[in-house]
């Protein structure tokens, strides 16, 4: 009988109070979806003015999936016995009994949603709480110098295994060898880290805007991260490349993949990139990131148990480290009920 | 059990015509020998093809309100 570790489980249902990427914005429309995200499983709608809500899809009378049941705009009604549940949690109306104890209470746990970058966002509060936190982004994805397209995956494995591998810059030199903007520079590096107001970046030492050179890890009420990567001669004027990632587990086999392709461009160059994107590099980028989700796929769940790390792990290191402090903090908190 | 979602075309609302596909190779054959700036451009679109819609020659305008519509 092996005992669950708590800060284990926190870690594998994703850190709470933070928000997370849920599924691109054109996966919800009226008609109720239900979503298994960081733990829970979502009911998530549209409101008649196309407002996101999101519960827990679970009805408070015996359980059964109010994501099957009927749209009210700001309330969902449960298929089974007709109870109607509202976006804040509360039950609204249970027909079948008038007037019962369920009537009025908060007893389904429900979640502050947001639409940015082509994303639902979803506060992973510990509780229900009134109020969730602005959704701060990166530039990347949040000024109008940038242009930017989702990319939306679902991989087999646990989300940890794609922040590593988003961490490990030193990969793009071997398993992107042959892509269309990772065939350049040293196949050997030394890595530094640097703090940042956020977080940290990890970076070779000497090698800039020649491969896949360094991951900027952030905190910013949301964990994303960062890199660039340059372009070659064929992707015309507009520097690097830009990627912001962002995580989220759906079980512990799965993970939702985010990945945002940025460039800073306005004008003729910004519609010519967009053009090309949608025409053909889109398909590239597709093809860098299966090379990513073959290797992680295959990889045994657990692997991360028996590993032999050398340098250029020190950033997935710091990163696993930071995490796993972040959890037992909030665990501490959960146990005192300040959570 | 659903199959995970991979769609590797999440940009594009539908598959490109041949037009857009030997527009995008000019492009890209234009970028790769260091033309950067839109005069530049639309001079060698001019020479190399393909040809504007509708028959005229490429010009600045011609091109910006195409990509715009293209790259939107």
């Amino acid at each position: 009988m092996s005992t669950v570790d708590p800060v284990e489980q926190l870690l594998a249902n994703g850190l709470k109070n933070l928000w997370y990427p849920i599924c691109p914005t054109g996966f919800i429309a009226d008609k109720p979806v239900s979503l298994r995200r960081l733990g829970y499983k979502l009911a998530l709608w549209r409101d008649t003015d196309g407002t996101l809500h999101a519960l827990e899809d679970h009805c408070p009378h015996r359980g059964a999936p109010l994501s099957r049941g009927v749209n009210l705009g700001d309330r969902l009604q449960c298929p089974y016995h007709g109870v109607e549940v509202r976006c804040d949690g509360v039950t609204t109306r249970v027909p079948g009994s008038p007037g019962c104890k369920l009537e009025g209470s908060q007893a389904t746990r429900y979640f502050h949603v947001t639409e940015a970058a082509g994303a639902v966002w979803l506060y992973n509060s510990a509780g229900n709480i009134e109020e969730a936190p602005p959704l701060v982004l990166p530039e990347q994805l949040s000024s109008a110098e940038f242009s930017h397209f989702l990319c939306y995956a679902e991989w087999r494995g646990d989300y940890r295994y794609v922040l590593d591998n988003v961490m490990d810059p030193m990969h793009g030199t071997y398993l992107h060898k042959q892509s269309h903007s990772m065939s350049e520079g040293e196949s050997h590096a030394k890595f530094v880290t640097r703090d940042t107001d956020t977080g940290f970046i990890f970076e070779k030492d000497g090698q800039r805007g020649v491969n896949f050179d360094w991951t900027e890890w952030a905190d910013t009420g949301v964990h994303w991260m960062r890199l660039e990567i340059p372009y070659p001669k064929t992707g015309g004027p507009g520097g690097n490349f830009h990627i912001v990632g962002s995580y989220t587990p759906i079980s512990r086999e799965l993970s939702a993949v985010f990945h945002w392709r940025c460039r800073p461009l306005t004008g003729w160059q910004r519609d010519t990139w967009r053009f090309l994107y949608k025409n053909r590099l889109e398909a590239r980028h597709w093809a860098v990131l299966e090379q990513d989700r073959e290797m992680l796929e295959f990889m045994e769940p657990d692997a991360n148990q028996r590993e032999n790390l050398y340098q250029h792990d020190l950033g997935l290191v710091r990163l696993r480290r930071h995490m796993k402090n972040l959890a037992k903090a909030q665990l501490e908190l959960i146990e005192a009920r300040q959570l | 059990m659903q199959q995970p979602y991979l769609e590797p075309h999440q940009a594009r609302t539908r598959v490109p015509n041949s037009f857009e596909d030997l527009l995008g190779d000019s492009i890209e054959r234009a970028f790769a020998v260091g033309i950067h700036d839109l005069p530049g451009l639309v001079g060698y679109l001019n020479q190399a093809g393909p040809t504007c819609p509708g028959g005229e020659p490429w010009t600045e305008d011609a091109y910006k309100t195409l990509m715009a519509r293209l790259g939107e």
